[in-house]
This record gives C-alpha cells, structure tokens and sequence, in this order.
C-alpha cells in the first residue's frame, strides 16, 4: 500500500532545523530517508517552500485571482510530505513518528487510492 | 515485431533456465541471481547487433559462469586481505571452488536441456521465509518469471528504484539467513511449498484486482501467476492443493472480460455478462478442481475453486447453486478459518436463508474487520435485500469512504445513489 506522510510545520519549527541544531535533526532527516531508500519503502518526497511563498488561484464567476500567501490562516502549514510503499498502516505511522519534526508538530499518515479494484 | 522485442521474449525465457542450471550447481542463490543478471544486460546489448548466437542458452550459461567465478575471486581476494589484516588463518571451507575447472562443467552442461526442477527448485528460494510476502513476490517476478526490475515496478505502480531497492534487499537478507534447507522431501520443503503456493495467488491477485491505468502490464501478473502454477504442477501432478491453485485462478480469471464495463467501471458478479466469460477457462477450471477432490486431501484452494467452480457453471446469476456454496463455506470456514471467507459465507447465507441472517452472520465479524471497507459494502448490500434502503444508502457510502480503491470507490457510491429509500 501506498501511503503520503504530510508533514506540518511552522514558522518556529522550521527555524529549529535551519538553526542551531539544525544540523543535528537533517542527519536524522538524511538517515532516515537512507535506511527507507535500503529498505525499497520510499519512493519519494520533497520539502516545501515556505508558506508566504505560497500563491493563492481562485477562480470566482469566471475571473481568475492570484494572491499572495496561502488559503487558509492556520498556525500549521503543509511543509513537506514523504510517499512512501509500506506493508501496514501501522508501518507507515511508525516512520512518521520517527520523522524529527513529529517533536514539535503533527503529521498526517493518509492511504493513496489505488486505481485497481475488486469486483464485490 | 522488432529484433529488440525478440530478444527480449527469448532472453525472458532462458533467465530462469540460466539460473535453475547455475544455481543447481552452485547453491548460493543471490549470487548466482547478480551473475545471471549481468549476463542478461551483456546479452541485450550485443545480440541486437552481432544477432541471437547459435545457442543462446550455453551463452548466457558461460558468461554468468564467468561473472560468478570473477566474483568469487573478487571476493575471496578481499576475504584474503582482510583475512591477513586480521592476521587470521585462512579458512579453506570459504575460498572459492577453482574457477575454470566449474567453468569447463558449465559449459558441458551448457547444450543440456533445460531441468523442469528448476522453475520449482527456484521458487522454493524465492520463497525464503526471512522476506516479506512484496519481497517474496518480486524476486519470484524476476528470478523465475524472467521480468525486468522496470517491468516488475511498473506492475506495482512504483518506481524502478523503489523496485530495484526491494529486490537487492531481499537478496542480502537471503544471503545473511543462509540459503542452504533441506530441498528434499520434508516438512520445511513443504511448509515453503504452501509459501510458493500463496506467494503464486498473491501476483495473480495482484494482475486481478487491476481495472483501470496501467492495465497492460498488470494483466500480465495474472497470465505470469497461472503459467508459473501450471510449471509447479507439472512438478507436483499429485497435489491437490497446487490443482486447485490453478483451478482458482482460471476460474477467476475466466470472469475478467464480463468483470468491468467499457468505461472502466467495475461489474458485481451476479450482473455480469456470463456468455463474455471464458469457457476454455472455466471449462480446464472445472476438471482440475472436480479431479483434485476426488482424490487429494481436501485443502482451502480446492474448496475456493469448487465455490467458483459452482458460479461458473450458472448459465444466470438466478441459476446459482446458493446451496452448495452454503455447504462449501462452511466446510472452508472449518479448514481455513478467516474473516474474509465468514464475510462470503455471509453472502451465501443471505441468498439461502435470507438477508437478515446473513446480517446475523455478519455481526460476528465487527471486532475482526472494524477498518474494512468490504464488511461495510456486504452490509448495505444485505440490508438493502432487506427493504432497509436508508441504511443500505448509508453504509454504501461508508464504504465508499472507507476504500482505498478508486474504482470501488465509484461502484459503491454509484450504488449508493440508486438504493430505493
């Protein structure tokens, strides 16, 4: 099964992995990314930029807008996800409590939908 | 078709024969699976050009025979340094055989006809109870099936080196457990037979559950699954549970082009158009599973093949012997108890005795399949043959929630929208 980690973060965490122990948690980052891309259980994922890089598209009656900073005001953003192949749900929720960043806030852990099917 | 495209088909064909002689000779499965490897990369690259040699089989023997000895010298050279380093004395027992002496063998055995063992010998390696059933699947897919890493992973929807990843992995664990058992007959060949078995029903699963994106590719599990089963068959002719392997699976394969609708949407059995179904399959289906339960102990295959065995011979959905499945779920749920197998009874029951007391049937199952998305769609099916359509709409569309499936997604809530409330 195919599983995307989505990892949220703010502007204070964000500064924990750019500042001083930064480089303390990337190692853990890096490792973990290793030790998933030996076991055959990552296939991917990237970090974002930062939430007031974002550009918000609408399209109201017609007319597109394009503003400046994210959809939603939340104190959390989407900073990143993992997708990952994992045996279990259990599997995947045991990597994304190990990400460094489940410390200081939440991840998600959802299943990606599969585009095969069993008759019922 | 193209030259590159033959090559490939025939190169597909000897990977696992190249391998089977090799790893007859040698043992040492993982290693020879990296020599047979380099052989097959060598070949796709030159025989294009200098075209297919005379005897392709006694090609790739020698050159993977080569690339095996050179890594055997590579690496007892290294185990010689470290050996030294450690100031340890040498142990003989771990030197590499004298390599051209193997070579000359290898080459006699080269023009010898391929042994029929070696399709089984290799899936009882494949097989290793230290890897995990996607780790079973996939080098059983390269080392015996003769698919590409490439291929394999675009079967699985994931990436070549996600894929590679998973295939080299397996074969390090391999060679850290140990590749050596006990190949003769005993109960640890046979506990890793019924590995085979289902690792066997797993790929073809896997082809089968397929609909819709890459069909092409995963179809191909299915047909891959049932020519490896017919291969262990020929092995194993007596086993009952190996006939009704392969009955299974040509029965259920014989639904697939009734099972889904032009548009990619999936089609229940029971609306299914039953003259799209194949007969040669149903037909060879049928004889096997009636013969294995003449004569072998009664195992969970057979009794999954009889089931199906009975749906396929319903000229109508209406005709279906409900009875007689009844009768075989519960025998199934005495050999091989399992949630998935009460969930089918329960259907059975409902068909037999009425709605509510395959609803009964299925209140038993609540704690063991609380996450499961199929008990919820059984459910709404149940209550709506109950007359309960605000029911049935919901729990259709709990299940709708609860899949994971894009086009059971769309079934269920398709269902959903037309229950009569």
């Amino acid at each position: 099964m195919k599983y995307m980690v989505l990892i949220y973060d703010n502007a204070r965490t964000r500064e924990r992995f750019s500042g001083e122990d930064g480089a303390e948690l990337m190692a853990e980052v890096n490792a973990i990314m290793k030790e998933l891309t030996e076991s055959g259980e990552l296939i991917g994922g990237e970090a974002l930029g930062d939430p007031s890089t974002t550009k918000t598209i609408r399209l109201a009656g017609g007319v597109a807008a394009i503003t400046d900073g994210p959809y939603a005001e939340a104190k959390e953003h989407l900073g990143g996800y993992l997708m990952l192949e994992c045996e279990t749900p259990e599997r995947a929720a045991e990597i994304a409590l190990r990400w460094p960043s489940s410390r200081f806030s939440p991840l998600e852990v959802r299943p990606v939908m599969s585009p095969g099917g069993a008759e019922m | 078709v193209s030259t590159d495209a033959r090559v490939e088909d025939r190169l597909r064909a000897l990977a696992p024969q190249v391998l089977g002689a090799l790893v007859r000779r040698h043992g040492q499965f993982d290693a020879c699976e990296d020599a047979v490897q380099e052989a097959l990369i060598a070949a796709a690259q030159q025989w294009p050009q200098t075209g297919v040699p005379d005897n392709p089989r006694a090609w790739l023997l020698t050159v993977a025979g080569r690339r095996l000895t050179d890594a055997w010298r590579s690496d007892s050279a290294r185990r010689a340094r470290e050996d030294s380093a450690l100031a340890a004395e040498p142990d003989h027992a771990r030197v590499a055989p004298a390599a051209d002496v193997e070579l000359e063998a290898l080459d006699a055995d080269a023009g010898a006809p391929p042994d029929e063992d070696d399709t089984l010998t290799l899936l009882l390696h494949c097989c290793h109870p230290a890897l995990s059933p996607p780790s079973q699947i996939a080098l059983t897919l390269r080392a015996v099936g003769g698919l590409t890493t490439a291929e394999i992973a675009s079967a699985f929807l994931v990436p070549e080196a996600t894929m590679a990843q998973r295939i080299s992995r397996a074969k390090a664990r391999i060679r850290a457990t140990g590749t050596v058992f006990a190949l003769g007959p005993g109960a640890e060949r046979e506990e890793r037979l019924r590995t085979v078995l289902h690792v066997l029903y797993l790929i073809f699963n896997e082809g089968y559950t397929a609909s819709s994106g890459p069909e092409l590719a995963r179809a191909d599990l299915t047909a891959e699954a049932i020519r490896l089963t017919r291969a262990v068959r020929t092995q194993l002719p007596k086993d009952g549970e190996i006939a009704g392997l392969l009955a299974l699976m040509l029965l259920t394969d014989a639904r697939r082009p009734a099972r889904t609708a032009p548009d990619g949407s999936l089609v229940p059995l029971a609306e299914q158009d039953r003259r799209r179904w194949n007969a040669e399959e149903i037909a060879e289906g049928v004889a096997l599973v009636t013969d294995a339960l003449a004569r072998a102990p009664l195992g969970p295959y057979q009794l999954q093949a009889a089931i199906a065995a009975v749906h396929a011979e319903a000229a109508e959905a209406r005709d279906t012997d409900w009875q007689q499945i009844v009768a075989l779920y519960r025998v199934l749920e005495r050999v091989a108890p399992n949630p998935m197998v009460t969930l089918n009874h329960a259907v059975a029951v409902a068909m037999v005795d009425g709605p509510r007391a395959g609803l009964a049937l299925l209140a038993t199952l609540d704690e063991q399949l609380a996450e499961s998305h199929r008990l919820v769609a059984v459910r709404a099916h149940l209550l709506e043959l109950a007359g309960d359509g605000a029911g049935a709409r919901e729990a259709y569309r709990e299940a709708a929630r609860r899949t994971t499936s894009l086009p059971e997604q769309r079934y269920l809530e398709g269902r959903a929208a037309q229950v009569v409330v």
